[in-house]
């Protein structure tokens, strides 16, 4: 008995220790639901026990980010990017062939990567990844850039174009525009494909991960097929702590993006995918479609598919087209199947609705 | 009034403003510093943060991380990382920690038993702080079982061997004056060892406690003082009693409140170890604890071998010495504090060092009757080997 007695002395005297969340839950879990009779002071003490949590739980536990960041704030939505072609300012020159201008100005911009954490980036035009430039096999191109950061900067393209023009260190003026300076890039388009363009001063790795860089599609002077939509990704990722590892990762600069708002096609509906891979830091960077197969044509420089797969992968800088189309609707992942890169940001969704059935009577 | 106070003081209106002279300057010189920044370039280009996770607990697929601001300013939790996974998270009270202030990060992860895990918290400055988590199992929770557990290290470790040491009592009553002054320059022995053992721990808890709370102050704070009021405790008693049997209990009582602060601290690292999975208490470990502490009932008792205190007396020692295992395995079980733990072993050195001192007194009046100087050499020594060796059985 008095032992007992003893005992119970003790664990009240160890609980009233326990002054702590821990303790408090595990007192208020524990307790006894009918020692808590709801009429003792006309309201239910169970109630307030558990604060309801911030967090999406949905069907179980999955990465993704709190919030939004502020899209307005950056200057760009990644929904908008999906679909923003600059075809530039056109013109037809004196021997009839077309002349695309294009002005593009390097600035130093932070972006909110992810909600509530600002990326002190580079950026060309003040977005990531910079304007999709686009243009027709054979057109003369010519691009205004215009340095209004506090480093040396240029831009780099991947397709045929004289050395002067090729953005490099030791080209002439056009490979380290300084701060403040203008330089004018003219080249022809070609070949046809899907390419890139990047800033290639040293330190590289560093410029390109900052933000310096962005697609530039040639399409063939017969055209592609029509579909129902194109868009534009651009893997990528954000060292935000400077150790030269990325802490994240993104198709068109933020993470999770897709996943928090699924892109919206319908069944059978067309799709073409101009997929450019830009990461820094990690060797390969890949795109995995779910219940789905895609054909890929690899930098786009064929109009005939080489592959007809659910997943591809892309070192640095390489880049390819997709095209498929969905059979059912549902919501569909698209993710890198480097699986860490998809936990880190790399991971979104297609949302695939039924055809709108238009009735004739 | 002012009139009387004036003339009876020297404390005048002029003495005052004298007084309040410097004060007021450093409020201008600060007020100056503030509005102009004193002429130095304070801004730095990297944000300076400090975070320290003092705990984490994991529950049935969630993880909670009991953090707090070290830094100079206030942070903002961004973004969680656990194993190259960004995963959705709340802060509570808020994602934006004061100065000092403390916040716990709630986040659900399907972690599995046994295997490791790495956790980056990001800043709103992309500051990142890694939290490591060698060991993933189910943090104990305060319920019947854990507690019973806590206890029982607490018992074995701490109780129950003091108790043992005190069982040496009648036999050691039949021994020689001469025996007993070497008992007693044994528990000095004992003392010594512990003291600094006690002390190293202090440290070691000391380089845990954020940055501001200066850790090594705290020691010196807790030691210097416990050491001062017992020993103005025991100058007191002297001018009270001046009776030789009263101090020599007096003596022992404080051997056991030192020893079970030692307790204490050996109570809160166990527990802690335990908590965080670095512990494995074997029963060679558990062993190993109840050798070397049954020393700690033998220095409580050294001191009264030649009187006779009542058994009550002597069972109240026990508990002093050995109890507070308990108390420090369930404060480190569950709610790992660095803080008090510093503050606890600190008073413990303190107190320890305050009885050497004390049985040193006692030993000089021993040998002021009969010189043995071998004898107090042999004792201390003795003493502390005997805890250096049965150590090698924990450590």
């Amino acid at each position: 008995m008095k032992s007992i007695s003893r005992r119970d002395f003790l664990k009240v005297g160890g609980l009233a220790m326990f002054g702590t969340v821990g303790g408090v839950t595990w007192a208020q879990k524990n307790a006894p639901q009918p020692a808590l009779p709801d009429d003792i002071c006309g309201v239910s003490q169970i109630q307030n026990i558990v604060p309801t949590a911030q967090m999406q739980h949905g069907d179980g536990i999955m990465p993704g980010t709190v919030g939004e960041v502020n899209h307005e704030e950056n200057g760009f939505d990644p929904t908008n990017i999906l679909t923003d072609f600059d075809y530039g300012e056109v013109s037809i020159m004196s021997d009839g062939r077309t002349l695309r201008e294009y002005r593009i100005m390097a600035l130093n911009k932070d972006i909110e990567i992810v909600p509530g954490i600002k990326f002190p980036a580079w950026t060309y035009n003040g977005r990531i990844p910079g304007p999709t430039l686009r243009c027709t096999e054979g057109d003369h191109i010519r691009i205004i850039f215009q340095n209004g950061s506090d480093h040396p900067h240029t831009m780099h393209f991947h397709g045929f174009h004289s050395g002067a023009m090729d953005g490099v260190p030791g080209t002439g003026p056009g490979g380290n525009v300084q701060p403040g300076e203008t330089f004018t890039y003219e080249f022809d388009a070609e070949p046809f494909g899907l390419h890139l363009y990047h800033c290639h001063v040293f330190p590289l790795a560093r410029h390109i991960a900052k933000g310096l860089y962005g697609a530039f599609i040639i399409d063939p002077k017969v055209g592609r097929p029509a579909v129902d939509h194109e868009m534009v990704m651009v893997m990528s990722g954000f060292d935000i702590d400077f150790d030269d590892e990325n802490d994240f990762y993104a198709v068109n600069a933020i993470p999770f993006h897709y996943q928090n708002h699924p892109i919206q096609i319908k069944v059978g509906e067309t799709v073409r995918v101009y997929l450019v891979n830009i990461l820094e830091f990690d060797l390969l960077n890949s795109f995995h479609l779910h219940a789905n197969f895609f054909n890929y044509y690899p930098t786009g420089t064929s109009l005939t598919s080489s592959e007809f797969t659910d997943t591809i992968i892309q070192g640095q800088a390489q880049r390819g087209i997709l095209e498929f189309s969905y059979k059912y609707p549902g919501i569909y992942m698209f993710h890198a199947h480097v699986t860490e890169f998809a936990e880190l940001g790399w991971n979104g969704m297609f949302e695939v609705k039924e055809q709108l059935q238009v009735h004739h009577d | 009034m002012t009139e009387n106070t004036t003339n009876t003081s020297r404390f005048t209106f002029k003495s005052v403003v004298l007084l309040l002279l410097p004060i007021i300057l450093l409020i201008g010189v600060i007020a100056l510093f503030l509005s102009t920044g004193g002429g130095l370039s304070l801004e730095s280009a990297a944000p300076v943060e400090g975070l320290d996770v003092e705990r984490y607990v994991l529950k049935e697929n969630s993880v909670e991380l009991h953090v707090r601001n070290t830094g100079p300013e206030e942070i903002t939790i961004a973004n969680i990382i656990i194993n190259s996974a960004v995963m959705p998270f709340r802060v509570e009270p808020s994602t934006d920690i004061q100065r000092l202030g403390r916040a716990v990060i709630y986040f659900d992860y399907p972690w599995s038993y046994g295997e490791a895990y790495a956790i980056t918290i990001f800043t709103s400055n992309a500051v990142p702080f890694n939290v490591e988590i060698p060991v993933a199992f189910e943090t104990p929770q305060p319920s019947n079982s854990t507690f019973w557990g806590f206890t029982l290290i607490g018992l074995y470790v701490g109780v129950i061997p003091v108790f043992l040491g005190i069982f040496w009592f009648p036999a050691l009553r039949q021994l020689g004056r001469r025996t007993m002054t070497f008992l007693m320059a044994v528990t000095a022995g004992l003392l010594v060892f512990l003291g600094l053992d006690t002390l190293a721990e202090a440290l070691e808890f000391a380089s845990k406690v954020p940055s501001a709370f200066q850790g090594i102050g705290l020691i010196g704070i807790g030691s210097v003082a416990t050491f001062l009021l017992l020993d103005a405790i025991s100058k007191r008693q002297t001018e009270v009693t001046g009776n030789e049997t009263d101090r020599r209990l007096a003596v022992a009582f404080m051997i056991a409140v030192g020893i079970g602060f030692h307790n204490l601290g050996e109570g809160l690292a166990i527990g802690a170890a335990y908590n965080v999975g670095e512990i494995a208490l074997g029963t060679f470990l558990v062993v190993g604890f109840i050798i070397q502490n049954i020393t700690e009932g033998l220095g409580i008792i050294a001191p009264v071998l030649r009187d006779r205190p009542s058994l009550g007396r002597l069972a109240i020692m026990g508990l002093i010495g050995g109890g507070p295992a308990i108390i420090g395995a369930w404060i480190g079980g569950y709610t790992p504090s660095p803080f008090l733990a510093v503050l606890f072993l600190a008073i413990g050195a303190g107190a320890i060092f305050e009885v050497i001192y004390e049985i040193a007194k006692l030993i000089q009046k021993d040998t002021a009757r009969e010189s043995m100087p071998m004898t107090v050499f042999s004792g201390v020594l003795t003493g502390m080997l005997m805890l250096w060796v049965t150590g090698l059985l924990i450590k």
